[in-house]
């Protein structure tokens, strides 16, 4: 199993708070590192100094302050240290445009959260589920791959 | 003594017929001929709203030239004749008063001058305008009494005439004690038995109420179209508020929703216990209105896009499409096994976008599963009929709930229910989607119903993309 971190882009601090939820509820204690904007994902994984995160699993909202989702998908893609770091896009959006640029951009799944929790829940198990039990993790070789 | 016809009698005749009162029997005559041609032709031009001054085609110019020729000739063998006559002779002068009159009540202004542009004769409307005394003009020439540009291009028009032999129709401007005027003009050589061109007759018709008129449809017309291109960006524009609006809803209006729904069901989960039950009751009743409400948004937006998205014209196979609803439809029902009668007919194909038409046949057939839920034995089914006017329509029959066709013209609005959502739960959405996209496709839907009896909805869809502009298939 995959203990590594997982870092949530997110600046709604209630969804924040039911993400959190619902990975203990389905017994996945893994640490969450939530960031409130896209800036903060971008310091956390490719900092300009000092070590940076190695999370197993981004969750990353499309609109998020500062820098948006997708242009931080971008630049993700775009840096060898994260080219190939799993991007989950967790959205409420389901705008084809969003879906479509989300895939273009390297997006390893475009998920949308459901309004009901209980659906959240299910949601979250099948992806920590996959993410962290079923998928082999990338090494961490600390070079480039 | 009898004069035998013969001729040297004819040349004294067509001599004498070539006076200047045979020359206004002939002008008169022209005058005639083409004030009436023109003002069938204004009247032609206003009813039909046609550029009102579009000039004759040339072929209507030779016309006119030859009516001209042959009042002439009429008018010489009219005179050949009269002058056999003593009567006639004495009467001659008489005849000119006459007919002076005529060209003198002539709304048009009637003139003539020499080859070489020196006035011989003007009707009295001509003096009234530019006012020059009919005794004073002769001799006088344009460059006399009108500006030299004006002058300059009246005298160019008359050279033409000269040139051309026959009649030719011009729009010439002369100043007035109101402003310029806009004459349409016809002038025509007049020859003597030499054949040689010794005058201009010329007839100006003053177009300057038609032409405003015109000014004004041109403006109007152009207005009109400022006017369309304005509200074709402003619809454009509204159009992307509307995508704008959508997608900040889509991401927006659900974030506090889930929150409101997410922590309902968690003061439900860990602190129901503390609660009485009519206090779940109410918590429960919050977290299925949010439900309620997340499935509005969702429908909101589906006919949001369903409004904005750009169709893609291609061939869509109906028949796979509503197998494949069915079958799903079927594995998510809470009854899989209930009795129930499918039929999708073969071969259903239409052209339309892919993705919508789906949307259309997902709406229409979930319809009729809700609708049929209640019953023993349901029918649904999906089929294609050739109309009376020989267009081909699809449907969706079904054996459930129906409705009352007193209502069938609400069928189709947004947010209209015909059945309770106690007895049909649904937002009232899904066929003003299905509506609204068939209305882009440029085809016709329409439904019939029996309570209790069940329900059709046929649907017509082009064979193409409707209007060339839209383009075919993209």
């Amino acid at each position: 199993m995959n203990d590594a971190p997982i870092l949530l882009a997110e600046d709604n601090p209630d969804d924040v708070l039911l993400t959190r939820r619902a990975f203990s509820k389905n017994g996945f204690d893994n640490p969450i590192i939530a960031v409130p904007d896209g800036e903060a994902c971008l310091d956390a994984l490719l900092p300009a100094d000092g070590p940076a995160i190695h999370p197993a699993l981004v969750l990353l909202d499309i609109n998020l302050p500062k820098v948006g989702g997708l242009e931080v998908l971008y630049r993700l893609r775009a840096d060898p240290r994260t080219r190939t770091v799993p991007v989950v896009i967790l959205t409420t959006s389901r705008e084809q445009r969003d879906v479509l640029e989300g895939y273009r951009l390297g997006a390893n799944s475009y998920v949308c959260k459901p309004v009901s929790f209980t659906t959240f829940v299910a949601v979250v198990r099948t992806l920590a589920t996959y993410w962290l039990r079923v998928n082999e993790p990338r090494p961490h070789t600390g070079a480039a791959p | 003594m009898r004069q035998r016809p013969g001729t040297t009698g004819a040349r004294a005749g067509l001599r004498s017929a070539l006076t200047p009162t045979a020359l206004v029997v002939a002008a008169v005559v022209v005058v005639c001929l083409l004030d009436l041609a023109l003002a069938i032709r204004a009247h032609d031009d206003a009813s039909h709203r046609s550029p009102l001054l579009s000039l004759p085609p040339f072929a209507e110019a030779l016309a006119l030239g030859a009516i001209c020729l042959l009042a002439l000739g009429a008018a010489a063998r009219s005179r050949m004749a009269l002058l056999r006559s003593e009567t006639a002779r004495v009467s001659a002068d008489e005849d000119a008063k006459r007919l002076l009159q005529v060209i003198d009540n002539s709304s048009a202004v009637i003139y003539m001058r020499d080859a070489d542009g020196r006035y011989l004769l003007v009707n009295s409307r001509f003096e009234q305008l530019f006012g020059v005394k009919r005794e004073e003009i002769v001799g006088m020439t344009d460059f006399d009494i009108f500006p030299p540009e004006v002058a300059a291009d009246f005298r160019a028009n008359d050279l033409k005439a000269l040139a051309s032999g026959g009649a030719i129709q011009a729009e010439e401007t002369a100043p007035q004690s109101d402003g310029p005027h806009t004459y349409i003009t016809v002038k025509y050589p007049i020859t003597d038995p030499s054949g040689r061109h010794y005058a201009i007759c010329g007839i100006s018709t003053d177009i300057t109420d038609l032409k405003r008129v015109e000014e004004e449809a041109r403006s109007l017309n152009t207005g009109l179209e400022t006017r369309v291109r304005e509200r074709t960006a402003e619809l454009e524009a509204s159009t992307r508020e509307l995508d704008a609006f959508a997608y900040s809803v889509s991401h927006d209006l659900r974030a506090p929703l889930r929150a409101v729904a997410g922590f309902s069901e968690l003061l439900l989960e860990d602190y129901g216990r503390g609660l009485d039950p009519t206090g779940r009751d109410y918590l429960g009743r919050v977290v299925a209105a949010t439900s309620r409400m997340s499935r509005l948004i969702d429908d909101l937006l589906t006919l949001s896009r369903a409004t904005r998205a750009e169709l893609s014209w291609r061939p869509v196979d109906l028949t796979a499409i509503a197998q494949r609803i069915l079958t799903d439809l079927r594995a998510a029902d809470t009854d899989p096994d209930r009795p129930m009668e499918l039929i999708v007919e073969d071969g259903l194909r239409a052209t339309g976008d892919p993705a919508l038409l789906e949307l259309v046949l997902q709406n229409l057939i979930s319809n009729a599963w809700k609708f049929t839920a209640k019953q023993d034995k349901a029918l649904i089914h999906v089929g294609a009929e050739r109309l009376p006017d020989g267009a081909c329509s699809f449907f969706v029959r079904d054996s459930g709930a129906g409705f009352d066709m007193r209502y069938a013209d609400k069928l189709f609005v947004p947010f209209q229910r015909l059945h309770s959502n106690e007895d049909f739960a649904g937002s009232g959405i899904g066929l003003a989607i299905v509506g609204r996209i068939i209305n882009r496709h440029g085809g016709r839907i329409w439904a019939e119903g029996h309570p209790e009896r069940g329900a059709v909805f046929r649907f017509v869809l082009p064979e193409r993309p409707p209007g060339s502009a839209e383009g075919g298939p993209r």
